[in-house]
């Protein structure tokens, strides 16, 4: 007999690996928990799928809620292909839409976190199957997967260190966050697009709810089918399934009561207890949050004492102390900042309207304005307003907060509260006002 | 139909599906080339991707093992008499308070509390106390109920959950 020729053996060698797999985790009995099977990865996934939904759809929000279309609100790169830009102007009431929605955001993103890692660990075994890849869709679709991980790792985990202001990589926070949602929501809509019937076969077969019945001692692992995460050789459970998802359930809620408290603050914030905005800075009339102190930016008495006026432009310019201001007519409102932190806090603002300053620089029809501070450095040093934004009755160039004059790290001697507009919206230490018909 | 299948594995929808994914990611990826910091963005999602499937999966599995073996040990006397198994007694608050540290270890930790107290104000230094605050009632909690369902078991009332047996068991 011949001996078979070199490439036959080395074909027949791959074939035969790749019929059975190498030691380890790529075999079927390796994995041994009971708990995983089709059943608990829908059940998670299905948990996952709203809350991505309102996160993604929220987070799209608080881009349009920068008006990025005008002036250099937009804080990312390029107008891109067109899906930037929104077209329509952020709403001014209710005052406290981006609180909900910025709210709604963190604290979604929040909740989705646990269940996204025990949704992880219930398909651990998929990342190890045998063959690595089985044919073109296959291995499209498993290029996917890494997006998809990789994505929903990298966009929450930036999200969750970014309200704890802490930066510990190179790119800026936004721009990544931002982008990096596309990559990840791409791949989630093509795992929902895949998954679902899969899914709906699951609760058809097992139904929505009936596992969750049993205890310990009736625990029985889901049948094993080939390409699915129901383990071969099951261990004897030593948690329930309803023990499983109560604990992952407890966490997910609490980390989201944590977030509502900083988001809806007063009597709860300090049960937030972890979140970066639980604590009060003191109970005075100017003891809320601040998002950058003065000191943080570089501002300093020296350039807001007397010698400060607000110069304001359009047809005519004028420069008003902070006396003149006072002695305009002053109306007071209680509204929010709310940060893109996703914390909170509502306060008495009083000071001038705007559209009493886009008069007095000789602009009273529909203006925008262009408000720039003090603060040397920064996207955020300038925003340019709205005319809705202009025009609305609430919309004032605060002088006081609660009573008292504002502090230094809130804005003195003057700042924007526009209802409903992002907190870096909300500029602090006003210089000037450049007013344009819109 | 059935030619296309057989060379690519799956419906026309599904590569259909998959192109469509692929080219709003591709979107992202080009948004993100664009940056000067391009290259840092995709070492840090390329360590995202592994981040949980090869190095915090392995490394809570053998938490779980070792919690396993440490609390269940080999059965004596006096576990057969217990009849209530003290694992999830141990591992669901250790659960819950290690995964308040991963979701918020920068401020529990103070990793860059100079930073925080600078922006916000506030002290940086409440979290790391209100994080042992919050471990210490999640495991006194559980060993209330743990010490509750003993008694139970004690007096002979319903029969409790037989042992945790096997430990590679979740």
């Amino acid at each position: 007999m011949k001996p078979a020729p070199p490439v036959t053996k080395i074909r027949s060698a791959i074939e035969r690996s790749l019929r059975t797999p190498p030691p380890g985790p790529t075999r079927p009995s390796f994995w041994r928990s009971p708990l995983r099977g089709p059943w608990l990865t829908s059940i998670l996934g299905s948990a996952l799928l709203p809350l991505i939904l309102i996160c993604a759809l929220t987070g799209f929000l608080s881009q349009a809620a920068y008006n990025p279309g005008l002036g250099d609100n937009s804080l990312l790169p390029g107008g891109g292909l067109g899906i930037d830009i929104y077209f329509f102007h952020w709403p001014t009431s209710p005052s406290w839409i981006y609180a909900f929605t910025q709210g709604l955001h963190v604290v979604s993103g929040l909740a989705a976190m646990p269940i996204l890692l025990a949704k992880l660990w219930s398909v651990m075994p998929k990342l190890f199957e045998w063959p690595p890849v089985r044919g073109a869709a296959h291995a499209l679709e498993r290029l996917s997967l890494a997006l998809l991980v990789g994505g929903s790792v990298f966009v929450f985990g930036t999200g969750l260190l970014n309200i704890q202001v802490f930066y510990p990589w190179p790119f800026r926070f936004l721009t990544a966050h931002y982008y990096g949602a596309f990559v990840f929501l791409a791949a989630f809509g093509l795992h929902v697009f895949l998954k679902v019937p899969v899914a709906l076969r699951t609760f058809r077969e097992r139904g929505v709810l009936r596992p969750l019945r049993p205890g310990l001692a009736d625990t029985v692992a889901e049948p094993y089918e080939e390409g699915h995460v129901a383990p071969l050789a099951p261990a004897r459970p030593t948690i329930s399934r309803r023990a499983l998802l109560g604990t992952v359930g407890a966490a997910s809620l609490g980390v989201a009561f944590m977030g509502f408290a900083q988001s809806v603050g007063g009597p709860i914030r300090e049960l937030g207890l972890l979140t970066p905005r639980s604590t009060q800075l003191n109970d005075g009339p100017n003891g809320f949050q601040i998002n950058k102190t003065a000191a943080a930016v570089g501002i300093g008495p020296q350039q807001t004492g007397a010698a400060w006026r607000l110069k304001v432009e359009g047809r005519a310019k004028r420069e008003l102390s902070r006396e003149q201001l006072l002695a305009m007519p002053q109306h007071s409102y209680d509204l929010p900042i709310a940060c893109v932190e996703g914390w909170s806090t509502t306060q008495r603002w009083t000071g001038v309207r705007l559209l009493d300053l886009a008069e007095a620089a000789g602009v009273p029809g529909d203006a925008e304005v262009l408000v720039e501070s003090l603060q040397k450095g920064g996207a955020l040093r300038q925003v340019t307003l709205s005319s809705g934004q202009v025009a609305a009755e609430n919309s004032l160039l605060a002088l006081k907060v609660n009573g008292a004059d504002l502090s230094l790290d809130h804005g003195f001697p003057a700042r924007v509260i526009v209802p409903g507009a992002p907190g870096v919206h909300q500029t602090k230490w006003v210089a000037t006002m450049k007013f344009t018909d819109a | 139909m059935a030619r296309f299948r057989s060379l690519y594995g799956d419906s026309p929808l599904h590569l259909l599906a998959v192109l469509a994914s692929f080219a709003i990611a591709g979107y992202g990826f080009l948004r993100i080339a664009e940056t000067p910091t391009a290259l840092g963005t995709l070492v840090w999602f390329a360590g995202a991707a592994i981040a949980h499937d090869l190095i915090a999966f392995p490394l809570y599995s053998a938490l779980n093992l070792i919690a396993h073996r440490g609390v269940e040990g080999p059965a004596d006397a006096w576990e057969e008499r217990r009849r209530v198994p003290l694992i999830n007694h141990v591992r669901i608050p250790a659960f819950l308070a290690a995964l308040a540290l991963l979701m918020f270890f920068p401020l529990i930790l103070g990793l860059d509390s100079a930073n925080y107290e600078k922006d916000t104000g506030l002290s940086g230094d409440v979290f790391l106390t209100r994080w042992l605050g919050l471990c210490a009632a999640l495991f006194l909690g559980s060993a209330l109920i743990y010490a509750v369902r003993l008694r139970r078991a004690g007096r002979g009332g319903e029969p409790a959950d037989p042992p945790a047996p096997h430990p590679e068991g979740t």
